[in-house]
Order: structure tokens, then C-alpha cells, then sequence
């Protein structure tokens, strides 16, 4: 393992389908806007890049995050599924500050990983798996090994367990225990459990396995998808 | 007997289109066969993950014409056989669909509608609605379950494939883009512990002794040498679906007895339209909401009486007119008058359908 003195924080958020990657990377993207840090927000589906992030690019700019991600205006004439990679976003590891990385869905998704320049040698990159155990895919201890390990190169798991509008406590914390029991068997840690803001405050600043919590806002209702 | 993915009731937080694979596996569909399409992908996506699991199967054919064509094929082998397609690709199912029709074969497909004409977006309408209900040379004889939410999806997919196989048209889970890539939760569950009998498939062909001496010859046709055969069969097509419909028929409605003004629609904008009339009810507004659950039939009988007390329908759909003429075509000679809310392609909000209620009512 090599020695990681930089203070430039760089989080490629992987997973399975729909187990809130890009509300994830959003909100570790604001989290870190908000200590005052320099943070470019990278939306890298290149499968259906027309949904994602597209429709709270503006917003997020808004908050003093830069986000490289197409606008509507962009994606006319790129037809049903871009399968493109913006140029601009290709080579967003050269960028100063810190990096998010929002990848698109499964195995397919953590190997666009791959179309970075600098990915393979980059000392700062961590890979993150969400985890959303109230996904039936992702529904046991053993789900989740297997899961991870079909993904490839990944370094931590992120514990992303609600149930949308009907998420309680003891949803999140049955997620953090299924997360945490992978993150044992895989031998790799649980960056943080994350959990709405008022679901944050009921757990408190460590959940049941002994991980931070992240208070978050759902902004990807917004988007419709 | 391999395992099945779901055991006990259990919430889980999905995408419409895992809903659909999910509650496939748990119809005990044996096959499915498919050609990609946005937005209907992640169907067969969840299909080809579980199969190996799950002692199922798939195939990928050259295009929807093709997929079509071996639904058919895997259910005259007496496999529970379902196909999921969306726009164009719904267009050139039509023709296997057709041919299901002629020879009463009960194949399942899932209609996950983009937009159109042609390839137009990948996204969302209701624009599928003639295509699903009455597309192809033919008369419709078909059975079309139009869902709102990702509890539908998963209890009206497990149903399509009953459907299909206990009255033997072929039957579409009719959902749209937003519902297949919408995340909300749901309850799956095992539908033998409901007391939900799944209905077994039976083969077509290759069926046991010689035909016309051990067992009576199975006919399947799609052609016929003159106008009376065919007819005569349709004739008795038509009886049959006549006979059928009032208990196939389903709906929902909400203060639909008692209002001037009825909100009508179907699928996902049926939502809003219930929510837009709750707010209303609840504020003290005398407004109803009628949804056909089935556009095909379309619960005729309730919506003439709904038709027949209220003065106005407001019918809501996101497309122009497609719902609407199953609407009339079902209320003719009833006294209410028709007002459009038509968005081709494009959502509908509550608060859309709440501004247009109070423009109508003054």
C-alpha cells in the first residue's frame, strides 16, 4: 500500500443499478463544497448520459461545485444513448481540487473508469461501491460480496440503505450491519453510512457498526429518475 | 426445483423494469425472449442476471420481429414465453402479435412507452396506447393492463401471465418510461403464499399420439382459404372476449358517483390525477377520478354509469387522443362532454391537472 500524503480527496462512485451512486457523489460533492474545498463533480454515464445529473446541473453550479456534465442542449442530436464520452470530462483527473466521480451502473459502468486519463496512475483514487441493501441484489451479506467482486477494482463500500420515502433507522442500520459483514469478508472499509438528514439525526454521528454518517439531501427525485 | 429469488413478503426500493423481471421469475415464466431498447433494457438486464440462477432462459434475437416470433414459438412449445419492447420495437411486434392473436396464443409482453412517431425519445409517453390495444390487421383480441405504480408492475405482471395462459389472448403489462426507470419501493412477494394459483403453461405441438386417432388435431392457423373460415372464427373469437371482458375489465375510481366533473386517465398519469383530485375533495371541490386499469377491454359498464352522471370528463393522458377514443368509443350516447388535457410525450403534473379542474369549474 502506498503512502497517501495528499490532502486532494478523489471518489469514483460505483454499483449496481440504481443504488444511488449520483445522490451519493452528489452530496459527498457539497459536503466537501461546503468545508470550503474546490470540488468538480464529473457525471461519467456514457450509456444514457440524457439521464443522470442533466436536469440539476445548473442547481449544483449554483452551490459552487463545478459539474461536468451535459445540458439539454448538449445531447439533441446524439440520439437514444450517447455511448460518447465528453471530451472535457475525459480528462477531468487533471483537474486541481478535489474529484467526484459519478460512473455509470454495474461492470460496464466501473470499466469507464478505465477511458480516464490518468486513472491507472492516479495515487488519490479511491473506488466506492454503493451498497444499497433494500435492493434485492443486494440483499445479504453474500449478495454484496459477490457483487463487489464481480465489480472489479474497488476499494471501499458505502453504505446507501433506504427505502425511499419509507427509509426509517432501523432500515439504515440493518444496511450498515449487511455492509459492514461484506466489508469484513471482503477485507476492504465502509467509508460511511449515509442517511437522509432527518434519519442522520435519529442515528447520530456513528451507526450501529461504528461508521460515520452522512447526513444527505434526495436531490435525484428531482430529477425523475 | 431451483430456488426462487423471493421467499417471505419483504419492501424493497427498485427500478419499474427489475419489477418486471422479478415478478417474471415469480410467474414462473420459463423464457424470454427480447431485442434491446431504451427504455426497456434493464428487464432483460434482470432477466439474463437471475436466469442462470433461477433455471431460466433467453434469447437475443436480430430485432423485434424476431422476438416477437420466438415468444410465439416458445409458447406453442408450451413455455411460459414474454417478450418487453417499447416504441418501435413495439411497432414491429405487431406482426407476431397479430399472429398470437389468430392462433389464440397466450404470449406475455411487457410495452415500456418512449416517445413517438418513429424512434422520437427514449423517454417517456403514452403514445403506445392504439398500438398495444388495437395495433396489427386484426381486431384487438388482446388483453392490456395499464400499471401506475411499481406495486402494479409487480402484481399486474405476475396476473398477465395467468391472464394469458387461463383465457389465451395475449396479454401486455403496459407501462412507460418513467415507471421503468422510477425508483420507488414495493413489496414482492411469493404469489403461491398469496394463494395466488399460477396457471400452467401446455404445449401447442409435439403433443403425445397420432392426431385424428389417439387425440384431436391441433390447428393453430393464421391463414385461412376463404372468407367464410375466417369469419366464422372470428365470430367466435369475438364471443369468447365478449363473454370474458366484463370480468377481465378492471378500474379505479374516487368520487366518480358523485361529480359534474370526472378526471379520466390511465397509467402514470393517473397519479397525479388522483392526487390533483384528493386535494380538491379534500379543499371541498365536488371532483371525481376514473382510471381503466384494463384499456383493453375497458371496463365499459362503469364507465357508461360514471358517463352518464357526470356532466364533463376530463381526460388526461400524454398523448394526444389515444386514451380519449377508447373513452368514447366506451360512452357513446352517454350525456358527458369530453375536455382534453393532451401532452404527447411529455409528463403531466398534478398541479397541471388541478389548474385545468379549476379553469374548467370556474
Amino acid at each position: 500500500m502506498r503512502l497517501n500524503i495528499s490532502s486532494r480527496i478523489v471518489e469514483a462512485y460505483v454499483g449496481e443499478y440504481a443504488s444511488g451512486k449520483s445522490e451519493v457523489a452528489v452530496n459527498r460533492a457539497l459536503m466537501l463544497s461546503r468545508l470550503g474545498r474546490t470540488v468538480t463533480l464529473v457525471d461519467l454515464d456514457i450509456v444514457e448520459p440524457c439521464y443522470t445529473l442533466r436536469p440539476i446541473k445548473l442547481e449544483l453550479i449554483a452551490a459552487g461545485i463545478q459539474v461536468l456534465a451535459w445540458e439539454t442542449r448538449d445531447t439533441e442530436g446524439l440520439g437514444e444513448a450517447g455511448n460518447v464520452i465528453r471530451a472535457e470530462n475525459r480528462w477531468a483527473l487533471k483537474r486541481p481540487g478535489d474529484i467526484i466521480l459519478d460512473i455509470g451502473y454495474g461492470v460496464g459502468g466501473s470499466r469507464t473508469l478505465n477511458l480516464l486519463e490518468g486513472a491507472g496512475t492516479d495515487p488519490d483514487l479511491r473506488v466506492v461501491a454503493v451498497i444499497n441493501a433494500s435492493r434485492p441484489m443486494t440483499a445479504s451479506i453474500e449478495d454484496i460480496t459477490g457483487y463487489v467482486g464481480e465489480l472489479g477494482n474497488v476499494n471501499m463500500l458505502i453504505n446507501n440503505t433506504h427505502l425511499g420515502d419509507e427509509t426509517t433507522a432501523d432500515i439504515v442500520q440493518e444496511g450498515a450491519r449487511l455492509v459492514s459483514g461484506a466489508s469484513v469478508i471482503l477485507d476492504m472499509p465502509v467509508l460511511a453510512t449515509t442517511a437522509a438528514e432527518e434519519i442522520a439525526a435519529i442515528i447520530g454521528p456513528k451507526d450501529c457498526a461504528g461508521n460515520q454518517v452522512w447526513a444527505i439531501k434526495r436531490y435525484m427525485p428531482q430529477t425523475f429518475w | 426445483m431451483p430456488e426462487k429469488p423471493i421467499k417471505g413478503d419483504k419492501r424493497y426500493f427498485m427500478t419499474g423494469n427489475e419489477v418486471v423481471a422479478y415478478a417474471a421469475v415469480m410467474a414462473n415464466a420459463d423464457i424470454m425472449y427480447g431485442y434491446p431498447i431504451t427504455p426497456q433494457n434493464e428487464i432483460m438486464h434482470y432477466w439474463t442476471r437471475m436466469a442462470p440462477k433461477y433455471g431460466k432462459e433467453f434469447l437475443q434475437t436480430e430485432d423485434e420481429l424476431s422476438a416477437g416470433f420466438t415468444t410465439v414459438g416458445g409458447v406453442l412449445a408450451g413455455r411460459k414465453a414474454f417478450t418487453a419492447t417499447a416504441g418501435p420495437g413495439n411497432t414491429l411486434m405487431q406482426e407476431p402479435i397479430s399472429m398470437a392473436e389468430a392462433m389464440r396464443l397466450p404470449i406475455v409482453v411487457a410495452v415500456q412507452q418512449r416517445g413517438g412517431p418513429s424512434t422520437a425519445t427514449v423517454i417517456y409517453s403514452q403514445q403506445e396506447v392504439t398500438l398495444t390495444t388495437f395495433g396489427g390487421n386484426g381486431e384487438g383480441f388482446r388483453i392490456v393492463y395499464s400499471t401506475a405504480t411499481h406495486q402494479e408492475l409487480y402484481d399486474y405482471t405476475i396476473k398477465a401471465f395467468n391472464t394469458a395462459w387461463k383465457y389465451r389472448f395475449p396479454t401486455f403489462i403496459l407501462g412507460d418510461g418513467y415507471q421503468a426507470k422510477m425508483r420507488e419501493s414495493l413489496t414482492m412477494y411469493d404469489p403461491e403464499s398469496r394463494g395466488i394459483e399460477l396457471v400452467s403453461p401446455e404445449a401447442y405441438v409435439g403433443m403425445p399420439g397420432t392426431p385424428g386417432i389417439d387425440r384431436p388435431p391441433g390447428q393453430y392457423r393464421n391463414t385461412y382459404n376463404v372468407e367464410e373460415e375466417l369469419y366464422e372464427v372470428l365470430q367466435q373469437y369475438q364471443k369468447e372476449y365478449d363473454a370474458i371482458a366484463p370480468e377481465v375489465a378492471e378500474f379505479e375510481s374516487l368520487g366518480a358517483e358523485d361529480s359534474d366533473l370526472v378526471v379520466v386517465s390511465h397509467g402514470v398519469v393517473s397519479r397525479a390525477a388522483k392526487e390533483a383530485v384528493m386535494e380538491l375533495r379534500e379543499a371541498g371541490v365536488k371532483v371525481g377520478y376514473f382510471r381503466p386499469i384494463t384499456l383493453r377491454p375497458m371496463p365499459e359498464k362503469q364507465l357508461r354509469e360514471v358517463a352518464n352522471k357526470a356532466k364533463t370528463l376530463l381526460i388526461a393522458e400524454s398523448a394526444i387522443g389515444q386514451l380519449a377514443r377508447l373513452v368514447k368509443d366506451s360512452i357513446y350516447g352517454c350525456g358527458a362532454g369530453i375536455i382534453p388535457l393532451f401532452k404527447p410525450g411529455a409528463g403531466i403534473t398534478a398541479e397541471e391537472i388541478s389548474a385545468k379542474i379549476k379553469s374548467v369549474l370556474g
